[in-house]
């Protein structure tokens, strides 16, 4: 069900990057819509999985992939619609591809347990995924930045200095990606530990729950990530740290949060193991 | 009947005549309105356009009698200026037809502009076009053509890279600048030293919607000259410091032999808290800007080699796409002679149809009596029916006269339609026909 979504999401790919590297205006709203319809697709397969396993399908690192690509794919659109920006798709979408390409080639099995039908494990698990969705458009809209940045600083106004947004445009985007994920990365984290407690009294013998402390692999990165992206914004403020030096903040942080995502939650972490 | 209209140009551009010799010939600085009435009223043209810019003054002209318009063109020129025609008869250029068109195009497109690409010349072609059409000097010729030289000029901006990137040194250094504040309102500019680029580049800064200029200089009165100028504000030389940590952007000009913008002072002004880029735009000769100032974070540091070395390339890239422009112009151009030889078909058309409605009327004349005895409702049927069988008949044809690809095939048909349907006899038998075929029936319904 996966593949109807992939497939939408490598075709707008395909018109952001002819729109990026052509600069025609008819490519950019082609590339759009069909992320628009890509997006919409996903909705449904979202939805469809959701009656199916009677909660938000993010039970499994497969699923948890999915549900990312489809909150990334909304906040970037979000962006994109309010700032009439094109030239971030040609780097989002391809991020989009590639990760959707891991549910469709291994789907894994969604688990059902009562467990997860508790709010906060919900609660949990979406504010986390949208504050990677966040960060992983801070990233990108950080790179881009240090490229743009390059270029002028450098005197050579090339290939990207015309297709880029103003500098000042992807510092300002960037500030509010990592507020927008930096809040929710807040409430993930608060609600998890609020809701281990509540599920270790209810389940004194799931071997998951125990794990669950700080020196938990996948818990410790959060934290980790909490920190940094902490910092970046306190820096901002207190120490000029806008610019450059917060866009190469926001493309470490987004390096840690996808560690966080894949290696660890495929091999290393014991308590996240769904 | 205003078929055998031909499209005519007379004027005067930067290519063929001097400054002076423009500004004598000039109408925008008049009224244009005025000029094209004037012209109207002289010449025998049905159609007139006057497009008047600092670089050209041109008139376009849709008249059955070419060369007799020329020559009341020349006459209106030498009144309307109060010029000898021989001093401008020299550097005037004349275009017929495709050619006249093709010159359009051009200008439309920028092609035929001082500086390749600048995107002024479309609006002052609309203009143009606009005050004629408004004082009802234009008619279907003009229309069609001005139309399709907006389409060209469209085309071109959208299409092409010709009009992109900026080509003179104050507005390369506006465009870094927007580049690296996007928009340009609440920022704060100032300007060291009062000179001519300095106060260029201040009102293109100004026109973008900097919410602040101020202006230094060693002579005071020089910078609440240039303050009175672009609506700035002039501050004493020493508080030069200050004011450098309050802006934005910072355009220096000054005659110093050494720079008097140090390191020093751009780490003063690039504290710890500064979180927005700082742009120093020092197109002085000897720098006024010391060179390791760029090794600031946040700093951004053009000189004005710099922003030449910009325009340079900006005009090579618009050089390369000149090319793709002039096929632009190309296709249009061809679309635009095959719609004017679609027009010359049309006397032909009419001609035809009128004969064969004559034939068909000289018909129901002749059954007249027969069908007397027939019901009103049946006998209006009876006509409508014939009226349909001609039009239907006739279809075809109309459509392949309008489509032959060129003025020989074309005249090579014409003869043979007249031959074959006596159409140049039936014009004088009908003569007295009240009431000719209306030419808005011209298709079936």
């Amino acid at each position: 069900m996966n593949v109807l979504p992939l497939i939408l999401y490598a075709a707008a790919g395909l018109a952001y990057a002819v729109h990026f590297a052509r600069r025609a205006p008819q490519a950019g709203r082609l590339a759009t819509t069909l992320l628009v319809f890509a997006a919409l697709s996903h909705t449904f397969v979202i939805g469809m999985q959701t009656m199916e396993v009677r909660h938000v399908p993010f039970a499994n690192a497969s699923s948890a992939t999915s549900t990312f690509v489809w909150l990334l794919a909304l906040s970037y659109l979000y962006l994109e619609l309010t700032t009439d920006e094109r030239a971030m798709g040609v780097c989002i979408v391809p991020l989009l591809v590639g990760l959707q390409t891991i549910p469709v080639v291994s789907p894994g099995v969604e688990r059902i347990d009562p467990v997860f039908e508790s709010p906060w494990f919900w609660v949990h698990v979406s504010s986390l995924l949208f504050a990677y969705a966040s960060f992983a458009l801070a990233g990108v809209l950080g790179l881009t930045y240090v490229v743009q940045f390059k270029e002028i600083k450098k005197k050579h106004l090339g290939y990207f200095y015309t297709r880029l947004p103003s500098l000042q445009t992807l510092d300002v985007m960037n500030e509010r990606a990592v507020a927008v994920g930096w809040l929710f990365l807040t409430v993930g984290v608060v609600v998890g530990a609020i809701w281990t407690g509540q599920a270790r009294a209810a389940a004194p013998d799931d071997p998951n729950l125990q794990a669950m402390a700080l020196n938990d692999p996948k818990i410790f990165v959060a934290v980790l990530t909490w920190a940094v992206y902490s910092f970046a914004m306190v820096a901002r403020r207190a120490m000029g740290w806008s610019g450059r030096r917060a866009a190469w903040l926001s493309a470490v942080g987004f390096a840690i949060v996808l560690l966080n995502f894949l290696p660890i939650n495929y091999f290393v972490t014991t308590s996240h193991t769904f | 009947m205003g078929i055998d209209v031909h499209l005519f140009l007379l004027g005067v551009s930067h290519r063929t005549a001097p400054v002076d010799l423009r500004e004598r010939l000039d109408f925008s600085s008049r009224d244009v309105g005025a000029a094209v009435e004037a012209l109207a009223a002289r010449s025998s043209a049905a159609e007139s356009v006057v497009l008047s810019t600092c670089n050209r003054s041109e008139i376009y002209l849709g008249t059955a009698d070419p060369t007799r318009v020329r020559d009341e063109v020349v006459a209106f020129l030498s009144e309307y200026h109060e010029l000898a025609r021989e001093v401008f008869l020299p550097h005037i250029f004349t275009y017929d037809d495709a050619a006249a068109a093709h010159h359009l195009f051009r200008v439309a497109a920028g092609l035929d502009s001082l500086v390749v690409g600048e995107p002024q010349i479309l609006g002052q072609v609309k203009d143009a076009f606009q005050v004629a059409s408004g004082r009802h000097c234009t008619g279907p010729l003009l229309n069609k053509t001005f139309h399709s030289a907006f389409g060209v000029g469209k085309r071109v901006r959208t299409e092409t890279a010709l009009g992109e990137g900026a080509v003179s040194v104050s507005f390369a250094a506006v465009a870094l600048a927007r580049k690296i504040f996007g928009r340009l309102d609440g920022r704060r500019v100032l300007v060291v030293g009062a000179g001519e680029i300095s106060a260029l580049t201040a009102q293109h800064l100004r026109s973008h919607g900097v919410a602040e200029i101020v202006i230094t200089s060693r002579t005071g009165a020089h910078a609440d000259a240039l303050a009175a100028e672009v609506g700035g504000r002039a501050v004493p030389w020493s508080e030069m410091g200050a004011a450098i940590a309050r802006a934005d952007i910072v355009v220096t000009a000054t005659g110093s032999q050494r720079p008097i913008i140090t390191r020093a002072h751009v780490e003063a002004a690039t504290g710890r808290k500064r979180v927005d880029p700082l742009f120093l735009i020092d197109i002085a000769v000897p720098r006024d800007v010391d060179p390791g100032v760029a090794d600031i974070e946040q700093v951004f540091l053009y000189n004005v080699d710099d922003l030449q070395n910009i325009v340079q390339e900006n005009l090579a890239r618009r050089g390369a796409e000149i090319a793709r422009a002039e096929a632009i112009v190309g296709e249009e151009l061809a679309r635009f002679t095959a719609w004017q030889r679609s027009r010359r078909a049309i006397p032909t058309v009419v001609a035809l149809r009128q004969r064969f409605d004559e034939i068909r009327r000289a018909e129901l004349r002749r059954l007249d009596a027969r069908l007397a005895g027939l019901p009103p409702e049946v006998r209006a049927r009876v006509d409508e029916v014939t009226r349909l069988l001609v039009e239907k008949l006739l279809l075809e044809p109309t459509e392949q006269l309008k489509a032959l690809p060129d003025e020989e095939t074309q005249a090579i048909y014409t003869e043979a339609v007249n031959r074959l349907f006596r159409l140049s006899e039936s014009s004088d038998e009908t003569a007295g026909e009240p009431d000719p075929l209306p030419t808005d029936r011209s298709r079936p319904e």
